[in-house]
């Protein structure tokens, strides 16, 4: 078969070979260069754009932990977790009805022929209609009372000038989810079994409205119930300024450990809100109590939705900490600081301490007035804020309140003159109705005087004059000394073994005061231009008047100190069975054996027949010492009332200070207002450690 | 060849047009459609039931007369023993009576009793859901418990004329609040069915379990229905928490399985308590019917 003319294919001239071979060449430069890219994108960039398209097309939700649980020293729940139902929108199985919603008013806009339609503003009400039919739905069956038709078409929208109420849409709320977490469920009915904020008027209706919704709201559908975990204190107000609260916060803790940052890195991340500590133990150690969040990497629609959960991780709950409060004689305390109240029947701003002498550990710690955490825990609305700012209830009287002492700082005076040598134990004093002190007379409480007064006879009936004197030869260089020995001027700090043991930094008390404690000198007096230190200046120190300022818990800490015949004790709020006794920076006392019985004697003397005679307890013996300090309050003056003290009296266990603000009207005295404060505590204290009192003694005819 | 390929064709451009119109058709008419279905399937569902009532009792009547002797003793004490209780439950009617009297408690029986036999489970979700031999001609109304005696069954899904669906308790369609024995506080917990996997045997969740929640010792824990909800009355038994999953801890709550009361997978009859008024979940079934 011959090949003719016109069947000829392939090139047969040199000219048509070259430009054959040329194609060639450029089809297999072409198809290299694609293999190259592709190569080049399949090994080298493989990484980066797998990565890239994970962070385009994945989205990481971290969830927040349960805090941990606050117990007090027998294990009783101070702080606890309770489950929250809510019920929750899902937006993106909710699409389709907003689109035909929109679409609807669409359609009514143009019927009504309006100029311009703003199909922004049609999607939100469309959105709003939506959810709004939603919540009448869910109300209808939570509802007892109230039976709105659920055949209506279509509900009432409200304009965004309406106050939100439970059972309407919030607008702004929708507005922000939609800005700020469009992917997450919208929250419809927040707490659902809370009484007021679920609109239940008692728990048992919230639970019944909870219970309701399970059984008969659709299981399957874009609405669900949902249960998290809030923070719950149970016992309201007490023990609140120790407690603390916490607040909401985007800024979770660290996820689990099976979480792997580096991968996540350019994943986008959405938050629920979480909880952080704010005040008081619960900031104090947020490290402890806060957890480990959880993960869930999901996959997201293109409008931004999830939309198939692929991996998560539980979150971890935090770890529970041990108080050393004691349930009981808190609550002791506090309720015996209520019964304190001025002539319009308000009760006083007071704080009481009981600590343990060998430990230091906090038994108990009030301060009055107080406010509830519960309200405080996550935002706090204005009302609630101006309500505890009204009562001055943000101050921890106890760790932050300074005050003058009083006569209870006469103690420290008594000390300080003995080791100064000016006095001792068993010199005798005259001591008149005051003492002139250069051009001024220093009176004695008691309009004639005591007389001849030895220190035993001076902490019975809280001498004013053997102070003066006293101080005045030991002189305030001495009284500076022997306060900062006590530590009045040292912020208190609080001693866990398991901080001190991980090398971490000591933890402040809770709302303990670090700044403006005085223990007042001669520089001190030069710094705040008061003028020159005068002798007036010393007696006025002397009985712990003056400059001179502390917190009930100091106070507490020298009681504690000096039943221990030592310097310091170093407070602690949590319990720790291993505490071995010995406190940061403690020294011997400096008295001799007899000078510290007889120090003790007079202050079991002030309890039995002196001026704490109002805190006398039939059967458990205690040292006490009163105190009647006076402060200005609007200019003029008005007294705190003070006692301090330990007990028992041979075998010290527990130390105290107790003090009380009194007002311009009200008639307040060391032993005769917070006397029976400490006796309601130690009452509390006995009966919990199984500390046997005499029967009451009939009254004296 | 090509007459063959434009059948094809021809049935692929049908079936096509077919999902297509399905997928457009109204949802009020393809409802219709499903309950046509249902009523039309209703008839075999009976006959399929009787025929295996039929079947048991041929084959009781096939025991021979010791045996059946034998099951007349043990019938014969068992009813000596319920008369015994029925006595004292008389007593107690009565005690509970002038109780009534005194306290003039105004009330009424708030469920009405049907019973109903099993037909059939239904082939969709095996093991999550039965049918049963009664509907809307018998009263029974959606949403309505299902028990055998003390026992929760599940509860009503769908209602046709003479056969009603039943979401088992271990169907991911079912959900309650419960109380576990043993809890003080009587907090409530969440008793829902979950997805069973293929192959895998049907379960139920108890959720949301205290923390503090310990179980009584040397028994499993019953889960009692709360009547909280207004569904399901107050004190019917959901089953016993499976002590082997009892340690799950998820955040604050604990999380355990449901070992229901009665074996589910062997029903031959339930009682359908069908309350007298209507709750407002049951109405929201009804316009979520109608819209």
């Amino acid at each position: 078969m011959t090949e003719s003319p016109e069947t000829k294919v392939l090139p047969s001239t040199p000219v048509e070979k070259i430009r054959l071979y040329g194609v060639f060449c450029l089809f297999a430069l072409g198809f290299l260069y694609v293999v190259a890219g592709l190569a080049y994108r399949q090994l080298i960039q493989a990484g980066d754009l797998k990565e890239q398209s994970e962070s385009q097309s994945r989205r990481l939700v971290l969830r927040p932990p349960a805090r941990g649980r606050i117990y007090d020293r027998n294990g009783f729940v101070l702080v606890d977790n309770r489950a929250r139902w809510s019920v929750q929108a899902d937006l993106a199985a909710l699409q389709k009805e907003f689109r035909a919603e929109y679409l609807r008013l669409l359609a009514a806009e143009r019927a009504r022929q309006a100029a311009q339609v703003d199909a922004e503003r049609v999607m939100e009400l469309a959105r709003v209609n939506v959810l709004q039919a939603w919540l009448d739905k869910i109300w209808f069956v939570i509802d007892e009372t109230q039976k709105p038709d659920v055949r209506r078409s279509r509900p009432t929208v409200r304009s965004s000038a309406e106050p939100a109420t439970a059972r309407k849409v919030d607008i702004e709320e929708l507005r922000r989810h939609l800005r700020e977490r469009r992917a997450l469920p919208f929250t419809l009915l927040s707490d659902l079994a809370l009484p007021g904020a679920g609109q239940a008027p008692t728990p048992e209706d919230g639970m019944r409205a909870v219970a309701r919704f399970i059984e008969q709201f659709p299981v399957e559908g874009p609405i669900r119930l949902e249960s998290d975990i809030i923070r719950t204190y149970p016992h309201g107000t007490l023990a609140a300024h120790v407690l603390g609260y916490v607040k909401d916060t985007d800024d979770l803790p660290p996820a689990v450990q099976d979480f792997d940052e580096s991968r996540a890195g350019s994943l986008q991340k959405l938050r629920y809100t979480g909880k952080t500590g704010a005040a008081g133990v619960e900031l104090s150690y947020n490290n402890i109590l806060k957890g480990l969040s959880g993960w869930e990497l999901w996959t997201k629609t293109s409008a931004g939705y999830n939309q198939t959960r692929l991996k998560y991780s539980e979150p971890v709950q935090g770890s529970n900490i041990a108080l050393s409060l004691d349930y009981r004689v808190q609550l002791s305390a506090e309720a015996a600081l209520a019964k304190i109240k001025d002539p319009q029947g308000t009760p006083l701003p007071a704080a009481a301490v009981m600590l343990s002498v060998d430990t230091g550990e906090i038994l108990a710690l009030a301060s009055q007035p107080s406010f509830d955490p519960n309200r405080l825990a996550g935002r706090i609305s204005q009302a609630d804020y101006d309500e505890v700012e009204k009562k001055g209830a943000w101050l921890n009287r106890a760790t932050q309140g300074l005050y003058p002492p009083g006569s209870t700082f006469k103690v420290i005076t008594a000390i300080a003159g003995m080791r100064r040598k000016v006095v001792d134990w068993d010199d005798i004093l005259e001591c008149g109705a005051f003492l002139r002190v250069g051009d001024h007379d220093f009176p004695e409480h008691e309009p004639v005087g005591y007389g001849d007064v030895d220190l035993d006879k001076m902490l019975a009936v809280s001498c004013n004059v053997w102070n003066y004197q006293v101080g005045l030869r030991a002189g305030s260089d001495a009284l500076a000394a022997e306060s900062r020995r006590f530590g009045l001027d040292s912020p208190l700090l609080d001693n866990p073994a398991h901080a001190e043991g991980d090398g971490q930094p000591l933890t402040e008390l809770p709302f303990a005061a670090s700044r403006g404690l005085v223990v007042p000198d001669r520089e001190y007096k030069l710094r705040i231009k008061a003028g020159p230190w005068t002798d007036g200046d010393t007696a006025n120190f002397s009985i712990g008047q003056g400059y001179l300022l502390t917190t009930p818990l100091h106070m507490a800490c020298v009681a504690a100190s000096l039943a221990r015949g030592e310097t310091r004790t170093t407070p602690s709020i949590i319990h720790d069975v291993s505490r071995d006794g010995t406190h940061r920076g403690a020294a011997p006392i400096g008295l001799s054996r007899v000078q510290l019985e007889a120090l003790r004697g007079g202050m079991v003397r002030c309890v039995e027949e002196g001026t704490a005679r109002s805190a006398r307890l039939p059967g458990l013996p205690f040292a006490g010492k009163t105190g009647t300090a006076e402060y200005f309050k609007k200019g003029q003056v008005a007294h705190l009332a003070w006692m301090i003290g330990y007990a028992p009296a041979d075998n010290p266990s527990v130390a105290f200070a107790v003090l009380v603000e009194g007002q311009l009207d009200t008639d307040t005295w060391g032993g005769k207002t917070a006397g029976p404060v400490v006796r309601e505590m130690l009452e509390s204290w006995a009966a919990v450690n199984g500390v046997r009192l005499a029967p009451a003694e009939p009254p004296a005819r | 060849m090509d007459q063959n390929r434009q059948g094809a064709r021809a049935s692929y451009v049908a079936l096509a047009v077919f999902v297509a119109g399905w997928i457009l058709l109204p949802s009020g008419v393809r409802r219709l459609n499903r309950e046509a279905f249902a009523e039309f399937q209703a008839p075999a569902l009976h006959l399929l039931g009787r025929s295996r009532d039929l079947a048991t009792y041929w084959e009781k009547r096939s025991r021979d007369a010791e045996e059946l002797s034998a099951a007349g003793r043990d019938l014969a004490r068992i009813n000596a023993g319920l008369e015994l209780k029925l006595k004292m439950l008389e007593d107690v009617r009565r005690e509970n009576i002038r109780l009534r009297e005194i306290t003039r408690y105004q009330a009424s029986p708030e469920y009405l009793t049907v019973v109903a036999r099993v037909a059939t489970r239904e082939s969709a979700s095996w093991w999550q859901r039965i049918v049963i031999r009664k509907g809307r001609n018998d009263g029974i109304r959606p949403g309505a418990p299902v028990v055998f005696g003390d026992a929760v069954v599940g509860r009503v899904a769908a209602v046709h004329l003479s056969t009603s669906e039943v979401d088992l308790v271990t169907s991911p369609g079912f959900r309650c609040t419960a109380y576990l024995e043993g809890d003080e506080l009587n907090r409530i917990v969440l008793v829902n069915g979950v997805a069973a996997a293929s192959l895998g045997s049907a379960k139920a969740r108890v959720s949301v379990i205290p923390h503090d929640y310990t179980m009584p010792a040397g028994q499993p824990a019953r889960v009692t229905t709360t009547g909280m909800g207004g569904v399901f009355p107050s004190g019917l038994t959901l089953g016993t928490l499976d002590g082997a999953a009892y340690a799950t801890q998820v955040g604050n709550f604990k999380e355990s399985l449901l070992v229901p009361s009665r074996d589910l997978y062997n029903l031959q009859e339930v009682s359908v308590l069908v309350p007298l008024k209507q709750n407002p979940g049951e109405a929201l079934m009804q316009a979520d019917q109608f819209q």
